[in-house]
């Protein structure tokens, strides 16, 4: 156990490495002063200047130059931004929670879909209701997710006109910003309506969470009933059919876990994919997240604000990835243990 | 009244190249109390009449009998719940493979549990009920000789050596104290010592409780020593059947003689250094059986009529299946 912590742990802490040292070079590689990209201070005076190059060790060598500038980074400091002047860390931290809020409730989603129908598209193997759903899989797999968000909006939005157009909550609301989930923010607050602005802010989320999840929805899918195939053929089912036991008994008591266990860790890791597809369809429905947030960076030259943005999201995706790897390993009752972390 | 008959089984593959005879009229009757051998080599479709017992079908294949009942009751005809009831209650199987019989994630001791029928326990209030399971878990341990209930209660498969598994097998097939106990091939792969304490373990409970079992194996120096009937099977075909003693006296089956002739124990003439005898070829595969009788091609007495399938012939408590028997020859 302590090993599998351990292994894990430096596997974590040497990509975080990795990570931080691209983004470092990143500050070196785009255009302009490498000092303005890493700080996002522009036009200062000279003084001012050759204090932040003092801070930053500008003039020593380029390894003490990422020391200082990894030493900035955990002590909060990541910058402002060219464009809106803000510091960094408190503008992407705010980004983040509103695509990881985006991403959870579609993984969400995808599970309360995929899982029963993977499950149904399992024990009905080869028959009809099994092909449909394989259809209906291979069709949403194929969809692209900013066209299927555009036919949603065009659909629901202007000609039914039941859910709204985009933002992540009608403007009449100010929420006080708390966790930067935006359901949890309003409950945490004394708003006087507030019934009014959980509905709101739930109406705001359907439309991008079930286009994102469409996709996640047909892989879950497809990975569940691969893996109840293959158990329900296996020879402890058989032997537990031939004890006598009926086939709902066998399902649950034996049938469920084992095809779940396996596969967990494939699901889990829906949400890196997930995360992506939000950051598309972020830019589409205006929703105020990481993935909209550096495409405006990138359309605006913010060179700091691409920097921390991607250090943050590649950060998060590995710590999320490798903890889920770790969990799953330690909890893993067959203990099917790959000797390292990398598997 | 026969424990289990069963007259002209065939059961048939669906593949390929259209619908396969897996078993071709395979006959079987089991009375109560006797241990009842079925033999035949890997391939012979052993698995494929235990599985056909007991319902654990794949919806690839047909069945179809003349007769095939339990205790008078047609299991062909019955619906899949009646079925299952009389699998519960009377009819327990023991597999090949201990450890990927089991589920790999559920404690030994909850698999055990569970195919306790409550209809075994002690009377008592619904309170009572788990301590009185554990109890009868741990009882029916204790007589398959499993001392450290305890710890291998709450162990999974893949923690506990392999001998062990298969007492737990036994344990669980003991529990709904059953007619009827299917032990397919119970010993592979194991040490002589644990082998010859489940054999034993097996031959005790035929006594002590009357209970019949089907014991099917290629090992026949195990057989031959607990089973008081033998059926051999090759290829999907009932090749003879009766006592054991009858058997390995004056087999009438070419076949049932070469087996018997393979195993260097049976014989005590046999020279030291000879070569031990086998049939030449190996067992044909399901997709290329040969047509009528199917050891033809490998048979040393066949001739032409082999290629039509031979009746079932009977002499007492002897069948046999064969156009020209050993010692049987008409002059």
């Amino acid at each position: 156990m302590l090993k599998i912590i351990l292994r894990h742990a430096s596997l974590l802490i040497l990509t975080l490495f990795v990570l931080s040292f691209f983004s470092f070079s990143l500050a070196y590689l785009f255009p302009g002063d490498p000092l303005v990209n890493l700080t996002g201070i522009r036009g200062s005076s000279e003084q001012e200047y050759a204090l932040l190059a003092e801070q930053y060790a500008m003039h020593s060598s380029f390894i003490v130059q990422y020391w200082q500038y990894v030493m900035h980074l955990f002590s909060g400091n990541w910058g402002l931004s060219f464009s809106s002047g803000l510091p960094l860390a408190e503008e992407i931290s705010r980004s983040l929670a509103a695509s990881v809020e985006l991403s959870a409730y579609a993984l969400i989603f995808s599970f309360l879909i995929g899982l029963p129908l993977g499950f149904l598209s399992g024990l009905r193997h080869h028959k009809f209701t099994d092909f449909t759903l394989l259809t209906a899989s291979v069709i949403g797999y194929s969809i692209p997710v900013f066209w299927a968000a555009l036919i949603a909006i065009l659909i629901f939005s202007i000609q039914l006109g039941w859910f709204p157009l985009s933002g992540r909550i009608s403007l009449l609301y100010d929420v006080p910003f708390e966790t930067g989930f935006i359901l949890i923010d309003i409950l945490l607050s004394d708003l006087p309506d507030k019934e009014f602005a959980f509905q709101d802010a739930l109406r705001h989320l359907v439309l991008p969470s079930v286009s994102i999840a469409i996709v996640t929805c047909t892989i879950v899918l497809r990975i569940t009933r691969r893996s109840i195939v293959e158990v329900m053929s296996s020879e402890y089912i058989q032997a537990a059919y031939a004890r006598g036991l009926s086939p709902r008994q066998v399902f649950l008591r034996h049938g469920v876990k084992n095809a779940l266990i396996p596969i967990l860790p494939l699901l889990v890791m829906q949400f890196t994919t997930l995360l992506t597809n939000a950051m598309i369809v972020e830019t589409i429905f205006s929703w105020p997240g990481i993935g909209n947030g550096l495409i405006q960076a990138i359309y605006q030259r913010d060179f700091p604000a691409i920097r921390a943005g991607m250090l943050a999201v590649s950060a998060l995706v590995l710590t999320f990835t490798i903890t889920i790897d770790m969990v799953i390993q330690i909890f893993d009752p067959a203990g099917r243990r790959p000797e390292n972390a990398t598997s | 009244m026969s424990l289990l008959d069963i007259k002209n089984l065939t059961l048939e593959i669906d593949s390929q190249s259209g619908w396969i005879k897996a078993l071709d009229k395979i006959n079987l009757v089991i009375n109560e109390g006797q241990i009842h051998a079925l033999v035949g080599e890997s391939g012979s479709g052993k698995s494929i009449i235990v599985k056909a017992i007991v319902g654990a079908i794949s919806d690839r294949w047909r069945i179809t009998a003349d007769r095939m009942t339990w205790r008078g009751q047609d299991l062909l005809t019955m619906s899949v719940r009646e079925r299952r009831k009389i699998i519960r209650s009377d009819i327990s199987v023991i597999f090949q493979n201990p450890k990927s019989s089991l589920d790999p994630i559920v404690p030994l001791g909850d698999q055990l549990k569970e195919v306790i029928l409550a209809t075994r326990l002690e009377k008592g209030m619904f309170w009572n009920r788990a301590k009185a399971r554990k109890k009868y878990a741990s009882e029916l341990l204790h007589r398959v000789g499993i001392k450290d209930h305890e710890v291998y209660m709450r162990s999974l498969p893949h923690q506990i050596p392999n001998d062990v598994c298969q007492k737990f097998m036994i344990a669980m097939a003991l529990a709904s104290q059953p007619k009827l106990v299917i032990a397919d091939d119970p010993t592979r792969g194991m040490e002589i010592t644990d082998k010859s304490q489940i054999l034993k373990l097996l031959s005790r409970v035929n006594k002590v409780r009357k209970l019949s079992i089907l014991f099917v194996s290629h090992d026949l120096l195990a057989i031959s020593s607990m089973a008081d009937h033998m059926t051999v099977l090759y290829c999907g075909q009932t090749v003879e059947s009766g006592r054991m003693s009858q058997l390995r006296k004056r087999a009438l089956h070419p076949y049932t003689k070469a087996l018997l002739e393979s195993a260097p124990s049976f014989r005590t003439d046999l020279p030291p250094k000879s070569p031990l005898s086998s049939l030449g070829g190996t067992i044909p595969t399901f997709q290329h059986l040969p047509i009528g009788c199917r050891l033809g091609p490998r048979c040393p007495r066949a001739r032409k009529e082999c290629v039509k399938v031979p009746e079932v012939r009977r002499i007492h408590e002897h069948t046999y299946s064969c156009h020209f028997p050993l010692h049987r020859d008409q002059k």
